[in-house]
């Protein structure tokens, strides 16, 4: 078991390293030109060259990528406009457009994806499941069949689409705006509710049909008859033995797909107007603002690797008959 | 290439549907009625009614495309001309729906919205049958050659696999436009044909990019035990080489996940292409894109619903259609739900 974790650590470890390499490859040595864009369009050579060097373009690349790998490390410091700038230890740049160390800008949007995808997790995995369960209770009837077809076209429809119409039409939930959860927690739930909902909505389909099938699986399973032999009420049977064995499946499922949208909240943050990690990436986008985009994208593939990380060690305590090799 | 990879679909499906009764252990009875699974296949796709519904929409969307110019023709209008004396000052248009614009015209600039919609339906369909072309020759190519040579050839491939599967893909395809739209100057400044023609094919790389390594993944799957069977080793032993046993032997038992994947891949494509085309990552002016419009639509969806709603309902209706489409593939192909 512990071999098994730290391979996998080790493994996840050199995802993060090559997706770390191969970014800042691409971004400083392809032919592109940070310092210009930065400058502008009114761009004297002066102003062009200081820019280089604050960005340190003028260094050889092996020294410009010791300098990134050290600011990781131990952190490091930038020249700003005359004054000296202190980015701390996991420091992953600094954004000369924004004027802000990139961990401290992160630091600020990581709260907010977390938020949304968490209570939006809560809201298709409670819909989910009670209209899975439900449907299963009467599977074949007129129901099930219109649970089944509505979550099937549901589930087809573009997710940026119903984000959209969810956001223009749905006027009577309360304004969409992110306040910190320790600051006003009422204020925090009502100001991401419309969000919640939006991604809460369109996920459930799935997991009612997760769900359905599932419980349809479980209750069909020998413990089920024997709960039912035995003379337990109908509800005891149903949640107490036959959801119990069918939340191992969805709940594997749930880990596989919190760790996708912790790094595919881009829709629902652009729609909402929630300045999340993804929000943050696509400003830099318009921006070209290449210490946030790769800041981004660093900070997306450590979120994806350890979640699966966990989801894979999870689902092993969860599900006895999975062995580790 | 192109040859070998579309060969294997008419010619040797005679050949593998033997395969299939022999690998059962059957007599290979030889009647003349001997139908191969793909056969069986399509004949169960035929008899299903919803899939035969979407088949026709898609098909719809695909004449439409094409004849984009004649139905802007027929209505009289392009998609790209200002009718700037139909908007009055505050931005919106004067004119509802008439003979001359069928659906209006569009608020600020007053171009045409039926010109623009049937133009629209353009970028979606090229961009996701290219992606889906690129990225299923990717993966099988990738997938076969992983698969069968096996050694540290399939443990490299395999690796950069499992590397592209577990990258955060939506934050990276914005990073890799930004990269790519300023390496093939697209950058501000340029002129704006330019720009699109950039984005365009910008767009497609990066989705090929992401796209081809869970088709290789599968593929390879499937190649590591097939190898093993007894009509590959025949292959080998008879002295066939190692690119005939490849795309002549392996790829036609491959048929059913390649086209099952290429089916989802499609709409999936589309949906990915409009998606990033609204976030403003995608397409931009002066291409007549479904995406492009509802991205600028949003500002005016209370005074001027249909500017919204017509490319909203164009791009989910196609894509319901193709998502329904391809699940009906997948339960016609899937051994599993075979009668």
């Amino acid at each position: 078991m512990l071999l098994y974790i730290l391979r996998r650590i080790l493994i996840a470890i050199s995802v993060v390293a090559v997706t770390l390499i191969a970014s800042f490859a691409l971004f400083y040595v392809a032919p592109t030109d940070p310092a210009g864009v930065l400058c502008g369009e009114r761009c004297t050579p002066a102003r062009y060259e200081e820019i280089r060097r604050s960005l340190n373009l003028d260094e050889p690349l092996p020294s410009q990528v010791g300098n990134y790998f050290k600011g990781l490390v131990v952190g490091r410091t930038y020249e700003s406009g005359g004054t000296t700038v202190e980015c701390e230890a996991p420091c992953l740049g600094y954004s000369y457009l924004l004027g802000q160390p990139v961990t401290k800008l992160f630091a600020q949007a990581i709260p907010v994806t977390f938020s949304l995808v968490l209570g939006g997790a809560i809201v298709y995995v409670s819909v989910g499941l009670l209209a899975g369960v439900f449907a299963a209770r009467r599977r074949g009837t007129l129901f099930d069949r219109v649970t089944v077809g509505v979550s099937l076209i549901l589930n087809s429809i573009p997710y940026f689409i119903v984000a959209l119409i969810i956001s223009l039409y749905a006027t009577f939930l309360p304004p969409t705006q992110y306040t910190k959860l320790f600051e006003n927690p009422a204020m925090w739930a009502s100001g991401l509710l419309a969000a919640w909902l939006c991604l809460g909505l369109a996920n459930a389909a799935s997991y009612t049909r997760y769900s359905r099938g599932s419980m349809i699986e479980s209750l069909g399973e020998d413990f089920v008859r024997t709960a039912r032999a035995k003379g337990l009420t109908e509800r005891k049977v149903v949640y107490g033995h036959g959801l119990r064995a069918a939340l191992t499946p969805v709940a594997s499922i749930l880990g596989v797909d919190l760790a996708y949208q912790l790094t595919n909240t881009v829709f629902t943050e652009t729609i909402f107007g929630l300045p999340g990690v993804g929000l943050m990436t696509l400003r830099a986008f318009f921006t070209f603002d290449l210490p946030v985009l790769m800041g981004g994208v660093l900070v997306g593939s450590i979120a994806l690797v350890t979640m699966n990380l966990i989801v894979d060690v999870l689902y092993t305590v969860l599900d006895p008959r999975v062995r580790l090799s | 290439m192109e040859p070998t990879l579309t060969g294997p679909d008419t010619a040797p499906m005679g050949a593998s549907s033997t395969t299939v009764a022999a690998e059962e252990g059957m007599p290979p009875v030889r009647k003349a009625e001997s139908k191969s699974p793909t056969r069986i296949a399509l004949i169960r796709l035929r008899q299903d009614k919803v899939a035969m519904t979407c088949a026709v929409i898609a098909a719809i969307y695909v004449l439409i495309a094409i004849f984009a110019p004649l139905l802007a023709k027929l209505e009289g209008q392009s998609p790209t001309a200002y009718h700037m004396d139909m908007i009055d000052p505050f931005g919106y248009p004067t004119i509802g729906t008439t003979s001359d614009h069928w659906f209006g015209i569009e608020p600020r600039l007053g171009r045409d919205l039926f010109a623009r919609w049937v133009y629209g339906a353009r970028p979606s369909l090229i961009v996701g049958a290219t992606a889906t072309v690129i990225t299923t020759i990717i993966g099988i190519v990738i997938g076969l050659v992983a698969g069968f040579v096996g050694g540290w050839v399939d443990r490299v491939l395999s690796w950069f696999i499992d590397l592209v599967l577990s990258l955060p893909y939506l934050l990276f395809a914005i990073a890799t436009s930004a990269l790519l739209v300023q390496a093939f100057g697209g950058a501000e400044g340029a002129p704006p044909e330019t720009v699109a023609r950039v984005r365009f094919i910008s767009l497609i790389m990066v989705l090929s990019f992401f796209g081809w390594a869970s088709l290789a993944r599968l593929i390879r799957g499937q190649v590591l035990s097939l190898r093993e069977r007894e009509f590959i080793a025949a292959a080998r032993v008879l002295g066939v080489p190692t690119r005939r046993v490849l795309f002549r032997e392996l790829l036609p038992n491959l048929v059913a996940p390649i086209v099952i994947s290429t089916s989802l891949a499609l709409p999936a494509y589309i949906v990915a292409e409009a998606g990033l085309t609204v976030l403003g990552v995608g397409l931009v002016e002066p291409t007549p894109s479904w995406g492009v419009t509802i991205s600028s639509a949003t500002n005016y969806y209370r005074a001027d619903p249909l500017y919204l709603w017509l490319p909203v309902l164009g791009i989910t209706i196609l894509v319901l259609a193709l998502s329904l489409l391809g699940d009906a593939v997948r339960d016609a192909f899937d051994p599993r739900t075979r009668r």
